[in-house]
């Protein structure tokens, strides 16, 4: 194998990890928290994707520059989702026994009504956007760098850190940590749990806005688009370990150097084979993942 | 107890599979009043009889179209009821059972065009692999509990669809890809399965939907079931009595499995056609846990129910609408299942039981 294409691929690899990392960052956080598997996570990502196209179709507004509308957009959208849809289970349950797969089946519903929604509205044709600025592929030696998806690889390391010391250092961090502790004792000391859950599906959401605008400009835009990044997310978040934000980054680098070195010997499709054979065997073997706590 | 020594009364409990479960089931599930044997042979009764008056229906009505449709509604209730048989009774939700109905429609199929055998015969060996693909699978998988069970179900699932779909042929196996395999045309023949009219398709359906209900009728009498809902209602518990969680649920998982891979073979000889997307993908693992969920999970006819009310939508959309809007009953269908799950957790069939038990009439409805 020729070691340029190999770097080559190592680099796109590194690359396309980031940017799992960091569409997978709201699923952990919303487990981590809530103990609920959003399975409605790609399809948010579709909704923020489709954002962006008709930003741009509609208003002529950039991928890049539309981030402030699909950001705050998917906040309330996640908001919604949480105290709408959620939170009537997690007020039926009583403390601590939140029957988790009522959850994942309730977030089911949601990825059913979204993507279909999608479908009925947009139709089954696959769209994309693209960018105005001039994005030349930067070349790291030899090898050339997509610019594009370099910028969504920096956001998603730069998002990672940025939530974790905002996690860790504001108000409202700390008290979202300690509702992921103990939801009654973070009640018992004044905090309101409905609404720092619903801030948190929302920051999960508002997450996937970003990316939307950031992917818009390379991703092929459609209805069942979504599915396939949930699923990938899962991979990403049961690999780094559920409820970790480096855990993420990591689990998301890890998946995506993995296929895109194994898409050089085998097949693409029989690469995505092995990541989720990789899947089931964290699942079955460490199911902390590599960064959760054993 | 063979091993029990008096005088050590603190020495572990290590009980004999066979002997045990006997005893602890005693305190598993109280016996039942002595009514209750009447009660379960009327509702194995109005399986049989229901099946019987369902069977009628083609000599009333000839319409093509209405039988087509209700064929398809009687399937998803088939594929409903299989999916309950272990989903229900263990309290695991699997969202990958349409790999078991891949593996039955494929081997139906292969069977049939490679070695020229029967479907009649290609059917139940098609359960059978899917009943031995079954047991790889939930070997390893049922020691994970909850969302990470569900999302193991999907992972297998899908590996197995990517695969068909970019597979060509394997061992001189023709799977032909994401094109799908087609059942060659051999006109009206009983032996082949193939019919011109919708009647007998129709009749073989319902007889595997009764002998379903059946199935499941006795789960819930037997032993196993008994096991299975100690194990939904507390794992560690039942586990503590004796009873295998591993053994019972594979058990369980198996049957399931068989049935919803006979239910692929018949998929595949009404639509005399098959492919990885449809049979394995994830829609149809999707439908047979909705149906089963929504009808009420862990009851007889709770998917039947389920079915009964939600694939007419599917049927309903496509055709009066003319797919138009494409994907309207997938949204009714996810705006049900989030009202059943907050409001309705036992699925739709509990209000009608509650209603049914007050007139005098037992758990049963058809």
């Amino acid at each position: 194998m020729d070691p340029l294409i190999l770097s080559f691929a190592l680099v796109n690899g590194l690359l396309i990890g980031g940017i799992y990392g960091g569409v997978a960052l709201g699923l952990s956080l919303i487990f981590g928290v809530m103990r609920v598997v959003n399975f409605a996570h790609g399809s948010l990502l579709m909704l923020a994707l489709y954002a962006a196209f008709w930003l741009q179709a509609l208003a002529g507004i950039d991928p890049y520059a539309s981030v402030v509308v699909t950001v705050p957009l998917l906040f309330a959208v996640g908001f919604l989702i949480q105290s709408v849809v959620i939170a009537p289970l997690i007020r039926r349950e009583s403390a601590l026994v939140v029957e988790p797969l009522s959850a994942l089946l309730l977030t089911a519903g949601v990825y059913l009504v979204i993507d279909n929604l999608a479908l009925m509205a947009f139709g089954p044709d696959v769209r994309s956007a693209s960018t105005g600025l001039a994005l030349a592929p930067l070349m790291l030696g030899p090898i050339p760098v997509n610019s594009q998806r370099l910028i969504a690889f920096s956001a998603a390391i730069l998002a990672a850190i940025l939530l974790s010391l905002w996690l860790r250092s504001t108000r409202l961090g700390r008290a979202i940590r300690a509702t992921a502790q103990n939801r009654d004792a973070a009640a018992l000391s004044g905090i309101d749990v409905p609404l720092i859950y619903a801030v948190t599906f929302g920051i999960g959401a508002a997450l996937l806005g970003l990316f939307g605008s950031l992917l818009a400009t390379f991703i092929p835009i459609s209805p069942q688009v979504g599915l396939s990044f949930g699923i990938r997310s899962f991979i990403v978040v049961v690999l780094g370990g559920i409820g970790s934000i480096p855990g993420s980054i990591v689990g998301g680098l890890v998946i995506g150097v993995f296929e895109a070195l194994a898409s050089q010997f085998v097949p693409a499709t029989s690469a995505a084979i092995l990541s989720l054979g990789l899947f089931v065997l964290i699942l079955l073997v460490r199911p902390s993942g590599l960064m959760g706590r054993a | 107890m063979t091993t029990a020594h008096p005088g050590r009364p603190r020495r572990p409990f290590v009980p004999l599979p066979d002997e045990t479960p006997t005893l602890s089931l005693g305190a598993a599930a109280p016996r039942r009043p002595h009514g209750a044997r009447a009660a379960g042979a009327a509702v194995l009764g109005a399986i049989l009889l229901g099946g019987l008056a369902a069977a009628a229906l083609p000599l009333v009505v000839q319409d093509a179209y209405f039988l087509h449709s209700c064929i398809v509604v009687l399937f998803f209730a088939y594929m409903a009821t299989a999916w309950n048989f272990v989903c229900g009774y263990v309290g695991q939700l699997s969202i990958g059972h349409a790999m078991f109905a891949g593996v039955g429609g494929y081997a139906t199929v292969l069977l049939f065009t490679g070695l020229g055998l029967s479907p009649w015969l290609g059917m139940p060996v098609g359960g059978l692999l899917a009943a031995l693909l079954s047991v790889v699978v939930g070997y390893p998988t049922f020691r994970l509990r909850g969302p990470y069970f569900a999302l193991t179900t999907i992972a297998f699932a899908e590996m197995i669809r990517i695969w068909v779909e970019n597979t060509d042929s394997v061992l001189g196996i023709p799977l032909n890809g994401a094109a799908g395999l087609t059942v060659p045309l051999r006109g009206e023949s009983l032996a082949a399965l193939q019919f011109n009219g919708k009647a007998p398709y129709y009749w073989v359906i319902v007889a595997l939907l009764v002998g379903a209900l059946a199935a499941t009728w006795w789960l819930e009498r037997s032993k196993l079931g008994f096991y299975l809902k100690a194990i939904r209602g507390d794992r560690d518990a039942a586990e503590s009595l004796g009873i295998s969680p591993a053994r019972y649920q594979l058990v369980a998982l198996a049957i399931s499995a068989f049935m919803t891979g006979i239910g692929g073979g018949f998929y595949a000889q009404f639509f005399r056609y098959v492919n990885a997307e449809r049979l394995i993908g994830v829609d149809l693992s999707i439908d047979m846990a909705l149906m089963s969920i929504i009808g009420g999970q862990g009851t007889v006819f709770g998917p039947l129910l389920g079915a009964v009310l939600l694939a007419p939508l599917a049927e309903i959309t496509r055709g009066s609408l003319g797919g138009s809007l494409l994907g309207l009953h997938i949204v009714v269908y996810g705006i049900i299942l989030m009202l059943a799950v907050l409001y309705l957790p036992k699925g739709l069939i509990a209000p009608l039981r509650a209603v049914l038990a007050r007139a005098g009439l037992g758990g049963g409805r058809r």
